[in-house]
């Protein structure tokens, strides 16, 4: 019987409470710690926590406006035409524009009336709430210091509800530069409502491929980035995210930490002691142990035997040779994203690799090291359980 | 043309190159393995009679957390429906983790446990999280690996195509959807129509005039057209809607206000 307790300030008048109601709250008390308990033995799994929260669509405040018309003296950008054309009735209930009085529907039902091929964009699959629910959270009716009849210049607006990305795009140490040309955030979203997810007006590759999909693009640096189209045409051997056209799988869009805009670290160098922290990008999807077991028959082709050459070329405590080392990370013209040369030396010298793969294993010849060839087996139905080595410490 | 010739290719070549498992392309028949499960007992991976969805996570990982998610939602969505669902860790992640990454997602379809990678190792998964679709025939007819955008309803789709509920074109249309561009000129021309009808109603005959002229000059249509032919009309301008109706016809032949209009017009005289 928890129900009296649960009803009364158990706080202020503990003497009034039965013995018997005492340890039914003592009993919940010790079900409560022993739960609690339980759950940090285990370990609460945050992540998976974070991701269900993360799940959740983030509805950000509505704005609140002044709508009152912006004098023509101040010289406004953008006019509303039944502002312009000085008939109020249109929207109001009045002609006259010193008392036109309430407006005559709904405010977005008002707006639909005229803008009705509205109906059909705000009807695809990801919509944007205050556009939704009250066009005047980004528009004045009837005229503005911006275009488009938006109260604010976009990027403000847009940050002015959305303070997880202004503080993103504030702080971040690598910038990206098309958040603030052209359209702005309109570049890649659609203010209103788009069939791709976080309102993005293509799939995200095909987003990036409109600017990066050509010549002599730069990074906020100044450093003359790939045409990704004509790469990706040029290799047919693509990387798995950018086979799915998910660059944001790697790549964080409003600005990061990590060089490139890498959502994690990757190791910018060619040779790096080995450090599982260094890869979190690529340990994001592959499987650690495919560096960390120096014997595996399952985890990698590239293996001699049981032999995991991955975890020789890399795991080492100087001089592990990173995944950029031997892989291009978008595409190549050879499997497994294998490179054609590896740059050498403080020139960059470009050394030719020459991978040769052959049915049961490939080889690399004169290259880092002389000809050097291996024979993954078949994969075994149930292979021999091997004993896991512990990772050497960088 | 040469470059274009390279380019068209370079797109059919990367379409013919479907996303696969490293050892187990789309369309190969897949063994029903029998795998020990989590909660006890053996499980096959497939069913024999029903499509099957399988999911290759990594608990503890941040992406396959979110998958557990999202897949626990898409199951939630197809309840009722002939799939098979199952995912498989391996046995390198401690029972306790897994058991509680689980519990956290609420994720509720049976777990797997993969012995010494062996399932890996065979159909070359290479990433993590990644989910296999199988048809009632067990062959693969969909690899899906992580996405951080529009995941969910890619999985569905590629589900409900294996069910046969939609068509090549309706899962073409998911997995490549339209883009969502800003209004094109017909869009404004429209709203200066629609502003000209209310003022049009509201005997504003000059600026409806004025408003569909900005609405013609963008995107000229019959029913503008029929429109100014009607303001005119009601201006006791005869001979010029007239025209204006002629011309709206030219664009729409059965056009009715515009044959209505005519004929209003010459009995007016």
């Amino acid at each position: 019987m928890i129900g009296p307790i649960a009803k009364k300030n158990t706080m202020s008048q503990p003497s009034t409470i039965p013995d018997a109601n005492r340890d039914a709250r003592l009993k919940r008390i010790v079900i409560c710690a022993a739960a609690g308990l339980i759950l940090l033995t285990l370990g609460y799994p945050a992540t998976a926590a974070a991701a269900k929260k993360s799940e959740a669509t983030p509805v950000p405040k509505m704005r609140k406006n002044d709508l009152t018309p912006i004098p023509d003296l101040q010289k406004p950008v953008s006019a509303h035409s039944p502002y312009q054309d000085g008939d109020c009735s249109v929207c109001h209930q009045r002609k006259d524009r010193s008392d036109p009085g309430m407006i005559n529907k709904p405010v977005n039902e008002l707006c639909l009336d005229c803008h009705d091929d509205f109906a059909k964009v705000m009807a695809r699959k990801s919509s944007h709430v205050p556009a939704k629910l009250n066009c005047v959270s980004c528009h004045n009716p009837h005229n503005a210091r911006q275009p488009h009849l938006l109260v604010e210049e976009s990027e403000t607006l847009c940050l002015s509800c959305h303070a997880a990305i202004s503080n993103l795009v504030t702080n971040a140490k690598v910038k990206h530069d098309a958040l603030g040309v052209d359209h702005k955030c309109a570049n890649c979203h659609n203010p209103h409502a788009a069939s791709v997810e976080h309102l993005l007006i293509r799939l995200p590759f095909d987003l990036c491929v409109g600017c990066h999909g050509k010549d002599g693009v730069k990074d906020h640096d100044g450093k003359v980035l790939a045409n990704m189209k004509q790469l990706l045409t040029d290799n047919s051997h693509q990387h798995g995210p950018v086979a799915d056209k998910d660059c944001s799988a790697c790549h964080t869009p409003h600005g990061g930490d990590n060089f490139r805009l890498l959502t994690k670290e990757y190791p910018a160098q060619f040779y790096s002691p080995y450090d599982p922290k260094l890869y979190a990008l690529c340990f994001d999807c592959h499987e650690e142990s495919m560096v960390k077991d120096p014997k595996t028959t399952t985890l990698t082709k590239f293996r001699n035997g049981d032999q995991n050459l991955h975890f020789v070329h890399v795991n080492k405590d100087e001089r592990g040779r990173t995944c950029r080392a031997c892989h291009e990370v978008h595409a190549a013209r050879q499997i497994h994203q294998i490179r054609d040369a590896v740059p050498y030396g403080r020139t960059g010298y470009l050394l030719k690799v020459n991978f040769t793969q052959s049915p049961t294993g490939g080889s690399c010849d004169r290259t880092c090291h002389v000809m050097r060839s291996y024979t993954n087996s078949v994969v075994p139905l149930v292979p021999p359980k091997t004993e896991a080595v512990p990772p050497k410490s960088p | 043309m040469r470059r274009l010739a390279y380019l068209a290719a370079g797109v059919l070549l990367w379409s013919l190159t479907a996303l696969a498992f490293a050892n187990i392309p789309v369309g190969t028949v897949v063994e029903n393995v029998l795998l020990p499960a989590l909660a006890g007992g053996e499980q096959h991976l497939l069913s024999d009679t029903n499509v099957s969805v399988f999911i290759f996570l990594k608990p503890g990982q941040e992406h396959s957390n979110q998958v557990m998610v999202q897949i626990t939602a898409c199951e939630k969505e197809m309840a009722g429906k002939p799939v098979h669902w199952c995912a498989v860790v391996s046995d390198r992640v401690p029972q306790a983790d897994v058991e509680a990454q689980i519990q956290a997602s609420g994720f509720t379809m049976p777990v797997l446990i993969d012995r010494g990678d062996a399932l890996y190792g065979r159909f070359g998964v290479v990433l993590h999280p990644v989910v296999g679709i199988t048809d009632q025939d067990r062959r693969l007819v969909a690899y899906q690996p992580f996405a951080k955008v529009n995941y969910r309803a890619f999985i569905r789709a590629q589900i409900r195509h294996a069910l046969k509920e939609i068509t090549d074109e309706e899962l073409a249309a998911v997995l490549k959807p339209t883009a969502a561009v800003l209004s094109g000129e017909a869009s404004v021309a429209r709203r200066y129509f629609r502003l000209a009808e209310k003022q049009f109603q509201s005997t504003n005959y000059g600026q409806a005039l004025s408003n569909l002229k900005k609405s013609l000059d963008k995107h000229p249509t019959a029913e503008a057209c029929s429109l100014q032919g009607r303001i005119l009309a009601a201006q006791g301008k005869s001979v010029e809607a007239v025209a204006v109706f002629e011309a709206a016809l030219k664009l729409d032949p059965q056009d009715a206000t515009a044959l209505e209009g005519i004929k209003a017009c010459k009995a007016a005289k």
